[in-house]
């Protein structure tokens, strides 16, 4: 596993080379970030449950067919199952954005999770549509731009300083792409 | 690698949960702690090959016997190594100020240091003598601010007291 300094400490290495300034300015810009990339996994696992729910709901609604008998929700049990896997691959974004590397995203859940999904019949366009729901909501968190119309019953603003975090937002939605263009 | 950032993430993907408070704490004071360290990497980079050539020289004028034959600098390749290896200790301890841990230097430096300067029969006490020259070299603040000597010098510790 990698962090945003490992990985510039491999890529040197592959060239039996010091860090020199060019990739020090690109680490300097994550120290300078670091209390905002700090909120911004803040406001992933503090809003998780909730960010999770809403993603599997909304993915039940599109496609009612997956909670009738025979559908891939149905009976509880693999809801449950469902709930779980975006626990765990909303889990493993935010480690990726607390490193600001995606290479634990790669090797510890994106790494054969396709072929799983497939062995096991689980619909994967369904599961990109409830990831793609997930980046959605967790986007509108980490960069506060969620309204009450949008979040509903359960709108939620963070707390946290506001400033520019378009950066960030962006480190973050790539992170989620790369989960949606990984099981699809 | 190890980092705190990783070490973090690792304990947190074995017990299954997100980063708590805990996990974000450790990593903004590793965050706090970074500008001192990154400037030593930078400077130790900019220098890299005087420093180098600096604390080669020092080992082969403390040793010269080294020089004779049958010991480990005879000849010049063998004299080249010399300085290739402390360039590469130097270069593992700028990784080390860039991750802000000694995972580089351990998985790269140290592991199995010991039984390849056995097997080529190499003098360790050259390296440290060399280390340690180059430890005592840096000098605030003409070359790095003190606080990222202190950290450019405790990994120059870290790899002496691995060596001997």
């Amino acid at each position: 596993m990698l962090d945003a300094f490992s990985r510039s400490v491999a890529s040197a290495d592959a060239k039996t080379a010091p860090v020199g300034s060019g990739d020090l300015a690109a680490l300097r810009g994550y120290v300078a970030d670091g209390n905002k990339r700090l909120d911004a996994v803040n406001a992933i696992t503090s809003n998780a449950s909730c960010v999770v729910s809403d993603a599997v709901t909304g993915m039940i609604c599109e496609n009612t067919g997956l909670i009738q008998a025979g559908g891939n929700c149905y009976p509880t049990r693999r809801m449950a199952a469902c709930l779980r896997d975006g626990e765990i691959v909303l889990r493993y974004i935010s480690y990726a954005l607390l490193a600001g590397d995606a290479s634990v995203l790669d090797d510890r859940c994106l790494n054969g999770l396709k072929e799983t999904y497939i062995a096991l019949g689980v619909p994967t366009q369904s599961a990109a549509r409830a990831v793609a729901i997930m980046k959605s909501s967790a986007v509108a968190h980490i960069g506060q731009t969620n309204t009450p119309a949008a979040g509903g019953t359960k709108y939620r603003k963070m707390e946290s300083t506001v400033g520019d975090c378009s950066a960030l937002v962006a480190e973050a939605a790539s992170y989620f792409d790369r989960v949606i263009s990984g099981i699809a | 690698m190890k980092s705190v950032v990783t070490t973090v993430v690792t304990a947190a993907d074995a017990a299954g949960r997100f980063p708590s408070q805990n996990d974000l704490e450790a990593v903004q004071g590793n965050i706090q702690r970074a500008a001192a360290r990154l400037e030593a990497a930078e400077k130790l980079a900019s220098g890299l090959d005087a420093v180098t050539k600096e604390a080669g020289d020092a080992c082969f004028n403390k040793y010269p016997y080294l020089k004779q034959p049958g010991e480990a600098g005879e000849n010049q390749t063998k004299i080249d190594k010399c300085y290739r290896d402390l360039g590469h200790y130097l270069r593992l301890i700028n990784y080390c100020l860039v991750v802000g841990g000694t995972g580089p230097l351990d998985e790269w430096g140290i592991a199995g240091a010991r039984e390849v300067f056995r097997g080529l029969g190499l003098p360790t006490t050259a390296y440290v003598e060399a280390l340690m020259f180059t430890r005592d070299r840096g000098c605030a603040p003409r070359d790095m601010s003190p606080q990222a000597l202190n950290e450019y010098k405790s990994y120059i510790d870290y790899l002496i007291n691995a060596l001997s």
